[in-house]
């Protein structure tokens, strides 16, 4: 084919120009809608799974909830879980010391202190220090007065440290006096709830 | 569609007109070389001016010859054919080259065809016809060549042929060889008259002609294909095929229009389709119109590639278009599909999420609370475990008087007690040697009792070390007041833990 005629073909030309404007201009848009959909499928895809993730997290946190929520309502009630209660504690080592037999006791609570995050493991895990100084009269005194404290404990209670002395290292006193003095620190755990101050 | 055109079958006396599709086709009519003829036809040309026109001429002034011409191509080509053209037919009009083939032997030169219509001065108005109405004209070409296909048609293979066809009372000779157009003469001249002698003469004679102008072979057996609607030529069939120098082929008229596909009737009616059927489809290997006259065709070519490149360009885009757009639709209606499927997860994550107590911790929370409640709760030795092995070694060694007792529970973290005696050898006669040796004896049996894991002296009655200052002052009597003081440690964990 020799010179095209161009003067000739403008309308030819201008179909040519006007049919690939169209041509691209309907590629480029279905192309467009394609990739929107593919986005969107992709997106819908991710939000499948995630939820698919979560119905099977759900499936086993309702067997963490069957499994464990009566033991926690049981905490809940003693006082694990929420604010100190003081008072309560203070009552109970009261009681524990009367029905161990003993001579009445010493007391001082300290600010409550964040756990180690070790034990903790994550959760707002605290213990309150009671430091209790006590006559006794024998030993074993000590062992009652802690197994009725376990007994009358509203909540979770360890004894941490004890000490023993004689204080005045003179065995030659009246029978039924008490001779020995117990140095005993108490940790009160409890967990702070949500918006307590810990 | 695109193959659509115009064949006309011009002579000096009339144009016959077809509109030839493949498959289909029209016999426009013929017209007289006359005032009234050409205003027919230039009403036809005008109706059917968007068609491309073939003019196939049919008349006696015709000139072939044959040349052999070195190999070369492009433009070099182009010049030469152009001055061999002018060499060899002067200042005709219509003039046309065609390269047959090329030489097996020597220089492998190329042979040509040239080929002029000497007078064509009663075609002109006919061409200025097409002109005025703007009918691309593809070509000109002779009715030999139109005959060439005819012979393609009807698969006549033979080396020397010469075809005889009687169209308008007029016999055309034309002789191929190899398939491809030698030599063509028109007897009887431009006006149409019976034959004035046998055509076997007449076909006789233009042997002699082709053998003496040395075209056709002396010794070569020429295959004469007789083509007459009218059978006049029948008659010339028994003489030829009693010469050992001609073979014959009487092509009837069903023949013809069962090799050009036409229907008999419509060949019956108009027998000089049959040559410009033959044509029609072909491409034109010897045009002999001038280029200024192919103008217009070229021009009607460029736009019929133009629209037929627009037309494939908006197909591929409406083709593009919808499969994306197909694809688009076929991702939304998964989506919908995921979107159902979504829905009823979190239907059955709400269902299930509804039954957690609200008020409390997370799940995970709430068992970890659980968890670390338990180990809190873990029961940590007994004193009076811790106080037996004490009291077992100091009922053992009753020269041990213990001050104090302390113990320290490290079993949330270490897992183990630590135990602290504060204890001092009483009476102590200031004998340190002895003294550390029952320290050492107390100390031995403390590791003897269950769960001790070690036992550690931390404070010692004298300091003996060689970098610190020792200084006392002996006795030989015991006094009832003096002790020799010391601090042990041990470890208890309790078995398995």
């Amino acid at each position: 084919m020799k010179t095209p005629p161009i003067a000739a073909l403008r309308l030819p030309l201008a179909l040519v120009i006007a049919a690939s404007l169209l041509a691209a201009g309907g590629i480029l848009w279905s192309r467009h809608q394609a990739g929107e959909a593919q986005q969107a499928l992709q997106a819908m895809q991710t939000a499948i799974d995630n939820a698919r993730r979560r119905l099977v997290q759900s499936r086993l946190q309702q067997g963490l909830v069957a499994e464990n929520l009566a033991e926690y309502q049981a905490l809940a009630a003693r006082g694990f879980i929420g604010s100190e209660a003081r008072l309560a504690w203070i009552e109970a080592v009261q009681l524990a010391n009367r029905d161990a037999g003993l001579y009445g006791f010493d007391y001082r609570l300290a600010p409550r202190v964040n756990e180690r995050p070790q034990l903790a493991r994550g959760l707002p895990l605290g213990h309150t220090a009671m430091t209790l100084t006590m006559p006794l009269l024998v030993e074993t005194d000590l062992s009652r007065f802690v197994a009725a404290l376990h007994a009358r404990a509203p909540g979770l209670v360890r004894v941490r440290s004890c000490r023993l002395s004689q204080p005045g290292g003179t065995p030659t006193e009246a029978i039924n006096t008490p001779r020995l003095q117990a140095e005993c620190e108490l940790q009160w755990f409890t967990i702070a709830q949500p918006g307590d101050r810990s | 569609m695109f193959d659509r055109r115009l064949v006309l079958l011009a002579t000096p006396r009339q144009i016959g007109v077809l509109d030839w599709r493949p498959g289909r086709m029209h016999w426009l009519g013929e017209f007289a070389a006359t005032k009234e003829g050409l205003t027919a036809f230039r009403a036809i040309a005008g109706r059917h001016a968007h068609l491309p026109a073939v003019v196939v001429v049919d008349t006696v002034d015709e000139d072939y010859r044959s040349e052999i011409l070195p190999h070369v191509q492009g433009r070099a080509r182009d010049e030469v054919l152009a001055r061999k053209l002018k060499q060899v037919f002067r200042n005709a009009r219509f003039t046309g080259a065609w390269r047959q083939a090329r030489e097996t032997t020597g220089r492998r030169d190329d042979r040509y065809l040239f080929a002029s219509l000497t007078d064509a001065d009663w075609l002109t108005p006919w061409l200025a016809t097409l002109e005025q109405e703007r009918v691309p004209l593809a070509g000109i070409v002779p009715l030999a060549l139109a005959c060439q296909h005819l012979l393609e048609a009807l698969r006549i293979q033979e080396p020397h042929v010469l075809v005889a066809c009687r169209l308008n009372n007029r016999l055309r000779l034309s002789y191929y060889h190899g398939g491809l157009l030698r030599f063509s003469r028109l007897i009887g001249g431009d006006t149409p008259t019976p034959l004035p002698g046998s055509a076997a003469d007449e076909i006789a004679k233009t042997q002699l002609y082709l053998t003496g102008q040395r075209i056709l072979p002396r010794e070569a057996r020429l295959h004469v294909v007789l083509i007459d609607p009218s059978r006049q030529l029948d008659s010339a069939q028994a003489p030829l095929n009693a010469d050992p120098a001609f073979s014959t082929r009487l092509v009837d008229l069903s023949a013809l229009a069962q090799a050009l596909r036409i229907p008999d009737d419509f060949l019956v009616a108009t027998p000089e389709s049959a040559p410009l059927a033959a044509i029609a489809g072909k491409a034109l290997q010897l045009n002999l119109a001038p280029s200024e006259l192919l103008q217009r065709h070229l021009e009607f070519r460029w736009r019929r590639g133009l629209h037929a490149a627009a037309a494939a360009i908006a197909l591929v885009g409406v083709a593009a278009t919808g499969a994306w757009w197909l694809h688009a639709q076929d991702i939304q209606d998964r989506m919908r599909t995921l979107a159902a499927e979504r829905q009823q997860l979190d239907t059955r994550y709400r269902e299930i999420a509804r039954t957690f107590p609200h008020a409390l911790a997370t799940p995970e929370q709430l068992a970890q609370t659980v968890a670390l409640a338990r180990a809190i709760k873990q029961p940590a030795p007994a004193p009076e475990v811790l106080l037996a092995p004490v009291g077992q070694a100091l009922t053992a060694m009753p020269d041990v008087m213990l001050d104090s007792l302390a113990w320290t529970d490290d079993t949330l973290d270490q897992g183990s007690l630590v135990l602290h005696i504060d204890a001092a050898i009483a009476p102590f006669d200031g004998n340190y040697r002895a003294a550390m040796q029952r320290i050492e004896t107390f100390m031995q049996t403390l590791r003897l009792a269950p769960g001790v894991r070690d036992v550690r002296l931390r404070t010692s009655p004298v300091n003996a070390d060689s970098a610190s200052v020792l200084a006392g002052k002996r006795q030989d009597a015991q006094s009832p007041d003096s002790a020799a003081r010391f601090s042990v440690e041990l470890d208890y964990r309790e078995d398995g833990a």
